[in-house]
Order: C-alpha cells, then sequence, then structure tokens
C-alpha cells in the first residue's frame, strides 16, 4: 500500500516537474518569438520608405540620415574617450585601492549613478552643464587651440561638445560599475601572488589584475558604448537639433535617437515610416556593438596568447643553458648581471613606489572627475526641486494651471505632479504584471534548463534585448500599435507595454545571475535526497537566490521608472488624471521632458525640479536596498 | 640548535585579523641554510605565522600585526614591504600562475619588478629558475604557453621557480603539496630537499610524515601559540611537551 502511495506520489511530482519545466520552455521561446517580431515589425514598417525612397535615403539632405549618423557616431566615440580613463580609473581605485568604507561609499553611488534615469541627467545638463560650457569651457578651448578645427565657431553650449560630455557623464557610472565587478572577480590570490613577488599595489593591479579582467573590462566598455549610442532624452535636451553636417564640435547637431523623439510627435505615413527606418539603422549599429563585443570577450577569454608581446622574440642563446640537465648540487650559481640587481633592488622598489603613488594621485583625480557631476547634480535637484518635494500637495494636484489675477497682484500657484505619479505606478504595475513573471520564468529557463542550442540562442536575445536603445522599444510599441488599434496607438497600454518590453530582459538576466549564483553542491545535495528537479529549483534554488531576484526586480523596475524616450513615443502626452486604458497617461519621465521641451505653464522648473528629485530619492532607496540585500547574502568567500 | 645560526628572528609576535587573534606571543629563530617545518592542526596559525613572514598579512583587510621579526638583525618594520618579499619569497597553497601570462613571464615577472630588461639576462634567470624547479626539461618547448595550462603539479612548481627567479634569502611555502596527487607532491618534496642546503625554508604542512621527509626542524603550533620547537627527529621522537606528544601521535588534528 505504502510504496503504491509513493508510487503514486512521485508520479504526481514527475507530472508536475515536466509541467513546470514545459511552463518555463513555453515562457523562453514566447521571448524569443517576441524579439523576432521587434525586428520584423520594424523592418516590415520600415519596408514602404526603404521601397520608396532607396538610397535617397542616404544622399538626400532632407531625411538628414548622415548628418545624424555622423552626430551619433561622433558623440558616442567622444564620450567613450572621454568616460573610459575615469571609468577605468574610479574601477580601479575602488577595487584595488580604497580602503573599505571609501570602498563602499564609492560603489553606492557609483550605483547610483548608473540608475540616474536620463532625463534627469539632461534635465541637470541643460541647467547647469550648458550653462557653464558656453560661459567657460567652450570660450577656454577655443582661445587655447586659436579657434581652429574642431574647436571652431561660436560657443553655443547647445551643441555637439555639451551632448558628448553628458553621455561620458551618464555612462561612467554603468562602464565603471561592470570594471569594478570584472576587476573585484580577479581572485585575491593573484594580487597576493604577485604582491609576495615584492610588487606594489600598482604593479600587482598590472600584472595579476588586468589581464584576467579585460573580458569583464571589454564588456563593460561595449556596454557602456551601448548606451551611449542609444541614448534620447538627454541628448536631446543639449545638442542643439539641428540636422546638417557638423563642422566643428561647438556645432549644433543630432543624432539618431534625439532625432527620432523630436519628429516623432508630427511624423505621419511615409515620414513616419523613415523615422522608423532610422530606428532600424540604430537597431543594427546597437546590434553590431553587441556581436562585436562578444567576439572580442570570446577572444579574450580563450586565454593569454604568447603572453609576450612577440613570441619569437626570444631565442636568444641564453634560454638554452649549456648543461642542459644541470646536475642537481651546483644549481645555484647566481649569473654574474645578479649582483648589480640585486644591489640596485633598493632603488627599483623606491622607484616603484614612487610610481605607485603617482597612479594613485591619477586615480584620486578620475574619482573626483566622476563625483563631482553627480554631486551636482544632486544638490541641484535638492535646491530646487526641495521645497515643491516638502509640500504635501504636490503629489495631489495636478500641474500647475496659468497664472492667475488676484486683487493687484498675480498668484502663480505650485501645482503639482500627482497625475504623473499616478500614471507611473499604474505604468509600472501593469509592466510588472507581465515583464516580472514572464522575466522571470525566462530566466530560470536559462539557468536551469537553458544548456542548450535554444538556450545560448536565448542567451544571445536577451543580451541584445538589453542593449537595445529604449526608444526603439517605444517606436516598436507604437508602430505595433498602430497597425492594429490606429487610434488610440498612444495610451496608457501602449507606454505599459514599451515597460514591460523594458523590463523582460533586465528581469531575466537578474534571475539568470541570481540562480547561476546559487551553488552546485546545494542544487545536488537537495537532487541526492530525492528532490524532483523542479522542487529544486523552486524551493531551493529561488530560496537561496531571493535577495538578488528582489533586487533585479527592483533594479528592472526603476529603470522603468525613471524611462521617458519610450513613454513620450507610447504614452501620449497628458497632464491630467487617468481617464482610461486606451488614453494617453502622465507619467514622471515625460512629464519632466514635457516641461522642458513644450510647457508654458509657470513654476514649471520648480515642478519638474520637484519630479526629479522624486526620481532620484527613489534610485536612492533602490540602489541602497540592493546593496544591502548583496552585503546580507555575504560577499564571495574571502579564504 | 642554539648554536646554528639563525636567518630570520620573530620576537612577540602578535597578530590579529579584525578582532580576532590569531597568534599570541610566538618568538622564534629560524636557522639559515635548513628547513624548518610548521606543523599544527587547521586554523592554529601556520598560514598567518609565514604571512607575517613576508609582511604579507598586513595586507589583508582588518590586519594587524605586534612584534618585531629580523632579517639577518634588520627589522622587517623598517624595510619597505616589497623590499621584504623580494627577499623572502612565498609559494602559496594553490598553485597560482599569473593566468594572463605564459609560463616565461610568470617566472620573467619578478625579474622585471627588479628592473632586468635585458633580454639574454631574462632568459638566463628564467632558464634557470626553471631548472632550479625542475621543471625546465618538461617546459622549455612549450614557454609561451599560458602558465594555466600546466598541471596542478607543474604549476606549483612553477610558482616556485617564479619565486626562485627574484633569488630570495628565505622561501616561505604555505602548504604547498596540499592541492597535489601523491606523484606531484613526491616532485615537490624531491626539489625542497635540494633546495633546503641552500635556502632557508620555511614550510607550512599539515601532512607530519611530509615534515619528518624535508624539515630539519619542526615547529608545532597550536591554537596560535608555539608549543614546541625542535629538530625534526627530536620533536617527532621525544616530544617535551604532552600537547605536542598527542598531536604527532595523531590522538587529535
Amino acid at each position: 500500500m505504502r510504496a503504491a502511495d509513493a508510487g503514486r506520489h512521485l508520479g504526481v511530482l514527475r507530472r508536475l516537474g515536466q509541467t513546470f519545466r514545459a511552463g518555463t520552455t513555453l515562457v523562453a521561446v514566447g521571448v524569443c518569438l517576441l524579439v523576432v517580431a521587434f525586428v520584423v515589425v520594424l523592418a516590415g514598417t520600415a519596408l514602404p520608405a526603404i521601397r520608396h525612397f532607396g538610397l535617397r535615403f542616404f544622399t538626400d539632405p532632407a531625411f538628414s540620415t548622415i548628418p545624424v549618423l555622423v552626430g551619433t557616431l561622433l558623440t558616442s566615440g567622444l564620450a567613450l574617450l572621454l568616460a573610459v580613463p575615469v571609468a577605468f580609473g574610479v574601477a580601479i581605485f575602488v577595487s584595488e585601492s580604497a580602503p573599505r568604507w571609501l570602498r563602499l561609499a564609492l560603489t553606492y553611488v557609483v550605483d547610483l549613478g548608473a540608475t540616474i534615469p536620463s532625463v534627469v541627467y539632461g534635465f541637470w545638463a541643460l541647467e547647469v552643464l550648458v550653462p557653464w560650457m558656453r560661459s567657460t569651457v567652450e570660450p577656454d578651448l577655443a582661445r587655447a587651440t586659436g579657434g581652429r578645427g574642431p574647436f571652431a565657431g561660436l560657443p553655443l553650449g547647445t551643441d555637439l561638445l555639451s551632448a558628448s560630455v553628458v553621455l561620458a557623464i551618464m555612462i561612467v557610472p554603468t562602464i565603471s560599475a561592470l570594471a569594478r565587478e570584472a576587476l573585484r572577480s580577479v581572485p585575491r590570490s593573484s594580487r597576493e601572488a604577485a604582491l609576495g613577488l615584492g610588487a606594489t599595489r600598482w604593479d600587482a593591479t598590472r600584472i595579476a589584475v588586468l589581464g584576467p579582467a579585460s573580458p569583464g573590462l571589454v564588456a563593460a566598455v561595449m556596454l557602456g558604448l551601448g548606451r551611449a549610442i542609444g541614448e534620447t532624452i538627454a541628448v536631446a535636451l543639449v545638442i542643439g537639433n539641428i540636422y546638417v553636417l557638423p563642422t566643428s564640435l561647438f556645432s549644433p547637431g543630432g543624432t539618431i535617437p534625439s532625432l527620432i523623439v523630436n519628429r516623432f510627435g508630427d511624423a505621419f505615413g511615409l515620414q513616419l515610416d523613415a523615422l522608423i527606418e532610422l530606428g532600424l539603422i540604430l537597431f543594427a549599429l546597437s546590434f553590431a556593438i553587441n556581436l562585436g563585443a562578444r567576439l572580442l570577450i570570446r577572444r579574450l577569454e580563450a586565454g593569454p596568447r604568447g603572453g609576450t608581446p612577440s613570441a619569437s622574440r626570444r631565442r636568444s642563446g641564453a634560454l638554452t643553458p649549456s648543461a642542459p640537465s644541470a646536475a642537481a648540487g651546483s644549481l645555484l650559481q647566481a649569473p654574474p648581471w645578479w649582483e648589480r640587481v640585486a644591489r640596485r633592488r633598493a632603488t627599483t622598489v623606491r622607484r616603484r613606489r614612487l610610481r605607485e603613488r603617482i597612479v594613485l594621485i591619477v586615480l584620486a583625480a578620475a574619482v573626483l572627475a566622476a563625483v563631482v557631476p553627480l554631486a551636482s547634480l544632486v544638490a541641484t535637484a535638492v535646491g530646487q526641486g526641495g521645497s515643491a518635494v516638502i509640500t504635501p500637495s504636490f503629489y495631489t494636484s495636478v500641474p500647475p494651471p496659468f497664472c492667475v489675477k488676484a486683487n493687484a497682484s498675480t498668484v502663480c500657484p505650485l501645482g503639482g505632479i500627482g497625475p504623473a505619479i499616478e500614471g507611473t505606478l499604474i505604468l509600472l504595475g501593469l509592466a510588472s504584471l507581465v515583464g516580472i513573471p514572464v522575466g522571470v520564468l525566462t530566466g530560470i529557463y536559462l539557468s536551469e534548463y537553458g544548456r542548450n542550442r535554444f538556450g545560448r540562442l536565448l542567451s544571445l536575445l536577451t543580451d541584445v534585448m538589453v542593449g537595445v536603445p529604449s526608444i526603439l522599444l517605444g517606436v516598436f510599441v507604437f508602430a505595433l500599435f498602430l497597425r492594429y488599434d490606429r487610434f488610440d496607438a498612444q495610451s496608457a497600454l501602449a507606454g505599459s507595454a514599451a515597460l514591460a518590453l523594458l523590463m523582460i530582459p533586465i528581469v531575466t538576466r537578474a534571475t539568470e545571475t541570481a540562480l547561476r549564483a546559487v551553488p552546485s553542491h546545494l542544487r545536488e545535495a537537495a537532487l541526492a535526497l530525492g528532490f524532483p528537479r523542479h522542487r529544486v529549483t523552486t524551493r531551493i534554488v529561488l530560496g537561496n537566490a531571493r535577495g538578488a531576484l528582489v533586487t533585479g526586480n527592483l533594479l528592472a523596475l526603476g529603470r522603468a521608472g525613471g524611462e521617458t524616450a519610450a513613454l513620450v513615443l507610447t504614452a501620449g502626452t497628458s497632464t491630467y488624471w487617468f481617464t482610461g486604458l486606451r488614453a494617453p497617461i502622465a507619467a514622471l519621465g515625460p512629464l519632466i521632458y514635457d516641461d522642458l521641451t513644450i510647457s508654458i505653464a509657470p513654476n514649471w522648473t520648480i515642478d519638474a525640479w520637484g519630479a526629479a528629485l522624486i526620481l532620484l530619492l527613489i534610485m536612492a532607496a533602490v540602489s541602497l536596498a540592493a546593496r544591502l540585500s548583496l552585503r546580507t547574502e555575504g560577499e564571495p568567500g574571502s579564504e | 640548535m642554539r648554536s646554528v645560526p639563525s636567518k630570520m628572528e620573530v620576537a612577540g609576535l602578535n597578530a590579529w585579523y579584525g578582532p580576532r587573534q590569531v597568534l599570541y606571543d610566538l618568538s622564534i629563530d629560524l636557522p639559515d641554510r635548513a628547513s624548518t617545518a610548521i606543523i599544527g592542526p587547521s586554523g592554529c596559525g601556520k598560514s598567518t605565522f609565514l604571512r607575517c613572514l613576508n609582511r604579507l598579512h598586513e595586507e589583508g583587510a582588518g590586519a594587524r600585526v605586534q612584534g618585531t621579526i629580523r632579517l639577518d638583525g634588520e627589522d622587517l618594520a623598517r624595510l619597505d614591504p616589497a623590499l621584504v618579499r623580494c627577499r623572502v619569497g612565498m609559494v602559496f597553497q594553490k598553485p597560482s600562475p599569473f593566468p594572463n601570462l605564459s609560463i616565461f613571464e610568470n617566472v620573467a615577472a619578478g625579474l622585471r619588478l627588479l628592473g632586468v630588461r635585458r633580454r639574454e639576462e631574462l632568459d638566463q634567470g628564467v632558464s634557470q629558475a626553471l631548472i632550479e624547479a625542475g621543471l625546465w626539461e618538461e617546459v622549455a618547448e612549450v614557454l609561451d604557453a599560458p602558465g594555466t595550462s600546466l598541471s596542478g603539479g607543474q604549476q606549483q612548481r612553477l610558482c616556485i621557480a617564479r619565486a626562485l627567479a627574484v633569488r630570495p634569502e628565505v622561501l616561505l611555502l604555505d602548504e604547498p603539496c596540499s592541492a597535489l596527487d601523491p606523484i606531484a607532491t613526491a616532485k615537490i618534496e624531491g626539489l625542497l630537499a635540494k633546495l633546503r642546503s641552500e635556502y632557508t625554508v620555511v614550510i607550512a604542512t599539515h601532512n607530519l610524515a611530509q615534515a619528518t621527509r624535508i624539515a630539519d626542524h619542526t615547529a608545532f603550533l597550536y591554537l596560535g601559540s608555539l608549543i614546541e620547537f625542535a629538530p625534526t627527529e627530536q620533536l617527532f621522537q621525544h616530544p617535551k611537551e604532552a600537547l605536542t606528544e598527542n598531536y604527532v601521535k595523531g590522538r587529535f588534528g
């Protein structure tokens, strides 16, 4: 009897397991199809334009294709040039040199910097950076170079150079956070091996850390480049938006994403299709970067090449000792030059100590360069938006209406961002309803069942989707809704669909990483106890990865909560309370963007800074939660 | 034993990891050109003691040291740690070749740090160190292969060659064979038997038989304190302390 019961129970369990596996597989296949749909819809919608305009799309100045392509590559390239040294400097400082308290503080600041929404960066840049560039940096540069070459022309402030600098400021935290993780994943034993040879800290970094970390460092740079190329809102706010070929860095210009977001509102018919064709080009760019990064990383991971500049470099006679099988006793005769080396030992050590100190100064300068803009941003937001944020009515009222003449004076009400908060919460709720379960299940599939060809494909597609500029998600959703739902293409529903698309790959990656981090011996122990596979996943693995999972979802929610570009395209423009899923909806990001670009209401700066400060506070909380949950789960064993 | 000249003199050594003290008032004179084994159960402070001898302990977060260590009469605390580590080489428990460097560059790393640039000198230094470590014949043809492509035992000998290349006066080995199979262990022990007459060798080991095979002197550490230090044969055959006797007879640990 008992045996039969047990057998039946096992049968039930097996079926449950099969169902679980089938379920996650189904979702995973769905995500794959979604990515395919993404490409197909973009290409399909652009097709009329491609057919109609052909090569004229590139040659005809009316389309501005070449100028924005140049603008995109120029600003991203320059941003990368500015950002990489700073970001690597910060990462090396945090990982190799900083005392513990400073390491924790800087880690937090950098992680926060990576989560600040681009609309907030853009706002700050417009209010603080652009005036500074116009009044100080650009005139100085022009003077120093005699106003020639890339520094010719009138310093306007809203130009390619400012856009590059904002981009650099934005991608420094992204690159730095990933680079830091890459450096920290190099085991301590490698560093100690170098220190044990008489290396200084900097020597140890150079010899034992940078090499093994190089795949991760490359990945960090590539992610930064991808982010720079797809960045929309911050660039659109400061680049000047003039779509002709730039003649200098002081020329106003445009990039593909900024052109799309600027023209999308008024475009229809073939114009719209042409914009989507531009989007397709942007996708191709980001895809190429992703693929290039993969190839480069694989080559680096394939292990060391010779390790020396050139393998054939050395074939001196000294390498073939005169007595190849030297007898055991007479081994330790020092070569004649050793005396010289030994005598200078203390001097070389002193010289390397000096170099270590100089490097430390350079690293500290990098940290300063990374932290100062962030500090300025936070200070500005608190200074400008602080009063609004502590006013209760700010959260419950609608944006400021026009000023009212009361008696003899004019009263301009503060207004509030109630609708935007409501709208953001609704959008996030709807997006999580789809994004979180789909992302988590896909992540489970990748981690637990994904060791096959389909799994690798899915993993590639997830990487591609993580790197897709968010504005393209907006373009995709808009195109999709336009096709089936002509009149309500911009609505709460479309907005939350775009946010869900944004969240899925992030949640997937976070889930996969969290599950993979659960040590395999835990799984094996549970399997050995007779746990069925799906129970191991749901109970043991998910249980142990809980903290990291929550963190991943929080970060995804944070990203979506501050998203602007995709929402500007899909959620429409609304300053009023929620009226229905098929109507436009307000949200925090678009509120700031609209305030900066189209609002004529008084008090709009306070309004927008209040919203920006709220976004900042949310991100600060999310980053803090992420830090804390990772800390309680413990850092990987030190010994 | 007191007649042997000592290379390193340790007096009143205390060491902490954060709030946890791991070494208590340890004093010992390590004899010159002889090998000393440090034995004791896991967690007794063997590694920490070794890491104090080349000032590596203090690199850890929250680590603290007290007491004096002299090398040829010079106080280590007055020397630059990097210089100390040139003179006191170390081989770690887990083979740790630099993963992105070739076999040649692994061994050359220390020489390059000392400013050796000339190709003939590097070649000579590297090949000699590899010969001394008994690895030359196995790797002479593959010097440009990554250090990590070798077997575990070969990697460990590569690490020994890396340490020997800068011609240290003292060689510290922290359980160098605990991750190796018996054949690789035998090779390394053979190598140590050769080195011990030329270098001051200090080897931490939990393998008592290994200590009897390769050490001239043996120190027994227990819970961070030095219990007994004597010529190896005497310590194993006629221990003075009851604790030592219990440990070497295999009654605990």
